[in-house]
């Protein structure tokens, strides 16, 4: 993929997480005390109402794409080589991936009820 | 001279002067991104452990909501908004905003895109985080 598309897609999922985190930040702090809405009823209550549950199933996306494409071009711009730059490339992709499907294994699991 | 003499590598990427203050905002944008990462994994675990039942839950709120976890998500608060603040700025100026027009470099060749409205947003983007930060302790320690 052309860097240039890349880059877009980093600012892309840039602007998507601000929106999408502060939503998230405001479920905290706005309906209730900051303490009582990490209470377990509570976060399970948020995890099985579905507009929430896919909101940070978005977010989980959203911020994996962009971490692990932000820390590859840290990496990238400290030693450059075509085995560095693909093993860097690589490993950034599939710690999204893991950490994605990790994610998402907590957020289908509680939304659906089976804890 | 060898071709790899020159290169600094992590030391230098690690050294935030020199280069005035867009250099400082460029390494503050690296090292809160890295902040960030390392959270965002940190957070999805910590959750996780809702799939282990009530107590488990229960413990591990108790483990991070300490005054140190509170100073650590203080920290993780500026972080986030100044990754954001100064992001924004970078990317309006790689769209072309704010970078000046393009005119003969005449001396002292001073760069039209490091320009004080730049530098100014700098200093809000990290006054932004410092306000965050205030609110942050407020929600955190105030109750």
């Amino acid at each position: 993929m052309r860097e240039s598309t890349i880059m877009k897609i980093h600012y892309g999922t840039a602007l998507g997480a601000v929106v999408l985190v502060a939503v998230h930040v405001l479920f905290r702090v706005t309906m209730m005390n900051y303490e009582d809405s990490l209470a377990y009823e509570n976060v399970l209550a948020n995890y099985k109402f579905l507009p929430y549950a896919i909101m940070l199933e978005l977010i989980l996306v959203l911020i994996s794409v962009h971490g692990f494409n932000g820390l590859r071009v840290i990496l990238l711009e400290l030693k450059q080589g075509r085995t560095y730059e693909k093993a860097v490339t690589y490993g950034c992709i599939a710690a999204m991936a893991g950490l994605i499907a990790y994610g998402s294994r907590t957020i289908l699991i509680t939304s659906m009820g089976i804890t | 001279m060898k071709r790899n003499e020159n290169r600094e590598g992590i030391k230098g990427m690690a050294n935030p002067g020199r280069y005035g203050i867009e250099r400082f905002a460029y390494w503050l944008m690296r090292l809160t991104g890295l902040g960030l990462l390392a959270f965002f994994v940190g957070h999805i675990y910590e959750t996780s452990k809702i799939l282990n039942g009530k107590t488990a839950w229960e413990n591990m709120l108790a483990s991070t909501s300490t005054t140190e976890g509170h100073v650590f998500l203080t920290l993780v608060i500026g972080m986030c908004v100044y990754h954001t603040a100064n992001g924004i700025r970078l990317m309006l100026g790689h769209s072309g905003y704010g970078v000046g027009k393009p005119a003969r470099p005449d001396y002292p060749y001073t760069p039209a895109s490091q320009n004080n409205m730049h530098k100014l947003c700098i200093y809000a983007s990290i006054g932004l985080a410092a306000l965050a930060m205030m609110y942050g302790i407020s929600v955190l320690f105030g109750e």
